[in-house]
């Protein structure tokens, strides 16, 4: 699997017209998608094509959808979301004890899984260095293309200097995760560069060029007394 | 009682997940798929019908009109 890869779905969900919807949003995000109505569909499909991730539907024909994920785990650890309109804690601890990444109550906006969706493999893409992959990260609106060596926002490019570049590019391969200052530096001044609490000054520099409202950061949040952490705008 | 809300969520989210997508413009609004939103909006209304009196507050409300009738007869 390569970073230019398109990843791929496999939906596992027993009601076609949900499937429909969460396919066509998947594939407008450049997703390819599969799909399953029922366990055993769900298994072969997932040991002949090797998905990147799986969203799956605790109730279903065949084998429920936990006797899936204990299935599947068994042949390979991808991330795996669980969709349940069955919301009790039980069925939390189970779908966690199992190992689900995540899980979504249903009903659910479709859009709000697909964030999920992103979320979840950018968490499980390790290792998160910065850079040289060749691979463009995006974060709600921002785009980091490593090739050119480029920010986007909103489609516009916008103008970092190395290192603010790179500090960009060590946060948004962390999205969701707090990262420490110490973190941040050694990631970012692997080519010997020196810096401490210009960190600070940095991503002051960074907040005024990417955040739509730099007072209020909405994607690179401080985390008082440890550090910073890059997240998806709501 | 769990079982019957567990199936009212799965058809509302068929319904929401598309009416949801037709705004988004991800997914046209087609008679079928419309159809299929009214089907499982139709399903719920099904089930609400099955809930026990006692869920709605249709008992409590009821009764006393029911048991007012039969006095004004006498």
């Amino acid at each position: 699997m390569t970073p230019t890869t398109p990843r791929t779905i496999l939906v596992v969900d027993d009601e076609p017209a949900l499937v429909d919807v969460l396919e066509h949003y998947l594939l407008e995000e450049g997703f390819v998608v599969l799909r399953a109505g029922d366990g055993p569909t769900a298994v072969e499909l997932f040991t002949e094509q090797r998905p990147d991730l799986v969203l799956l539907d605790l109730t279903l024909p065949g084998f429920t959808g936990t006797e899936v994920l204990r299935r599947i785990r068994e042949i390979r650890d991808v991330p795996v979301i669980m969709l349940t309109a069955r919301v009790s804690e039980v069925d939390r601890v189970v779908g966690l004890e199992l190992g689900a990444d995540d899980y979504v109550g249903k009903p659910f906006s479709p859009r709000e899984v697909v964030a999920r969706v992103k979320t979840v493999l950018r968490r499980a893409e390790r290792p998160a260095a910065p850079s040289g992959e060749g691979q463009d990260r995006r974060v709600g609106a921002i785009v980091i293309d490593n090739r050119a060596h480029e920010v986007r926002v909103g489609g516009k490019p916008v103008s970092l200097t190395p290192t603010q570049f790179k500090i960009l590019d060590v946060l948004a391969a962390n999205v969701g995760q707090t990262l420490t200052r110490n973190q941040i530096i050694e990631r970012v001044s692997s080519d010997g560069d020196v810096f401490d609490r210009t960190l600070d000054r940095h991503i002051a520099n960074l907040r005024l060029r990417i955040e739509p409202d730099p007072a209020r950061p909405a994607y690179i949040v401080t985390v008082f007394g440890v550090g910073y952490k890059m997240v998806e705008p709501t | 009682m769990t079982s019957l809300i567990h199936e009212i969520r799965n058809h509302l989210a068929v319904a929401i997940a598309n009416v949801e997508a037709f705004s988004d413009g991800v997914l046209e609004p087609s008679p079928a798929r419309l159809r299929a939103v009214l089907q499982a909006l139709g399903e719920v209304e099904a089930l609400l019908r099955d809930l026990p009196a006692e869920a709605t507050g249709a008992a409590a409300a009821g009764t006393p009109e029911g048991s007012a009738a039969p006095d004004r007869t006498r």
